[in-house]
């Protein structure tokens, strides 16, 4: 087992830094350990408008990172610690394998954490980590989070509070869970760099390398991280196919917003509304790509003075 | 020689899994440990690779449907 510094805290790059390491170190075992600045991060195959309300999170600058794995979407700030564990598989699904040595070094460091559910970690009943896989050519990328100090009251507002059930869509669905943090169970108080090096010298055996990347690596990790995680062609464009309807009032009259949207591209677009030219927003949706930047231009267009509440209807 | 692949099952417990995207389209040739779908079941993307070379007939799923363990997904037409 080995390890690869990550001292970044960019969620875009360090979802590429991870996908680097798992496609070019094919012959150890590798441990990360990492740590985002606020963000939501989603599965691969979730619909992002269903789990997070993205106009919320535009106006709190919360960046939402599709990453590579399946399963839910989650809240990471400078709390979480994020680990990745990659190593050899037999192409069958094994999460206990992925989690009991994570398990066990957490018990050593006097965390009383249990498996829980297929892929959980919990303190008595309350969830501390979550995980996911990503399998390819033989080998499997498992990663996790750890509550560690994490703002929990932001992390239940922004996953569990605001589900969009006007999106009809196939996409994978994220379960809402009682998490609580691992700095209110210890014996001993730790700070979270104090927990990120205890838990790393409790994952690798003494003597394991201690490696960095090299310039050249990272300037690669950074084109990964421009080219995928940054684009809109993964973020977006990834969306499961889906239908969207939402009814209600604007501008006091009626309203009823319609639209499908297939890779990432609106089709089938309709505003029903007395306050809005209906033609104008068919014409500016249909083929539009799904982006809240891109809607909130086509909300400035059609109603100039309530961009805002309009937004709320589209997404 | 048609031959048909299958939704894998990956645990013991699994049931059936989504295919989530399509590699590789129809028509399109495929050499034996190339990608061909991706599929997801508990929390894990997983990529399937093509056991045979041949070409990809038939596409039997949309990308986001949910498919039973065992059941044909794809068509490769093989020499």
């Amino acid at each position: 087992m080995i390890t690869v510094y990550n001292r970044s805290h960019d969620p875009f790059y360090n979802l590429a830094f991870e996908e680097y390491i798992f496609e070019h170190i094919q012959d150890e075992d590798v441990f990360l350990l990492w740590q985002n600045t606020p963000c939501v991060v989603v599965g691969s195959h979730q619909n992002i408008c269903r789990e997070v309300h993205v106009p919320s999170l535009r106006k709190l600058q919360i960046p939402v990172v599709r990453r590579s794995s399946g399963g839910g979407t989650v809240y990471h700030d400078l709390g979480n610690v994020n680990y990745t564990y990659i190593t050899g598989t037999d192409g069958m699904v094994d999460y206990a394998r992925c989690m009991q040595p994570v398990i066990e070094a957490l018990h050593a460091i006097g965390v009383p954490a249990e498996k829980n559910r297929t892929c959980d970690i919990a303190i008595g009943a309350q969830k501390i980590s979550g995980s996911a896989q990503r399998m390819c050519r033989g080998r499997v990328l498992h990663h996790g989070t750890l509550l560690f100090s994490s703002d929990l009251a932001v992390l239940d507002q922004i996953t569990t509070h605001r589900k969009n059930d006007c999106f009809q869509t196939k996409g994978t669905l994220s379960d809402i869970c009682s998490v609580t943090n691992i700095c209110d169970h210890l014996a001993q108080p730790m700070t979270v760099e104090e927990f990120q090096e205890r838990l790393l010298d409790k994952m690798l055996p003494p003597g394991s390398a201690r490696l960095e990347l090299t310039q050249r690596e990272q300037a690669e990790v950074c084109r990964l991280r421009d080219e995928k995680y940054r684009s809109w062609e993964w973020t977006w464009g990834m969306t499961p196919a889906f239908s969207y309807e939402k009814s209600g009032t604007f501008a006091g009259t009626p309203i009823t917003v319609r639209y499908r949207a297939k890779k990432g591209i609106v089709f089938d677009a309709a505003i029903d509304c007395a306050a809005i030219d209906e033609a104008q927003a068919a014409a500016a949706l249909n083929g539009a790509r799904l982006d809240p930047e891109g809607f909130s231009a086509i909300c400035r267009a059609l109603a100039p003075e309530q961009a805002d509440a309009l937004m709320d209807w589209l997404l | 020689m048609e031959k048909q692949v299958t939704m894998p099952k990956l645990r013991p417990e699994m049931e059936r899994g989504v295919l989530c995207a399509w590699l590789k389209e129809e028509g399109e040739t495929v050499t034996a440990g190339e990608p061909l779908f991706e599929i997801e079941t508990d929390k894990v993307v997983n990529q399937i690779e093509a056991t045979e070379s041949g070409v990809l007939k038939k596409q039997l799923y949309e990308e986001g449907d949910t498919v039973s363990v065992e059941t044909p997904v794809a068509v490769l037409e093989t020499k």
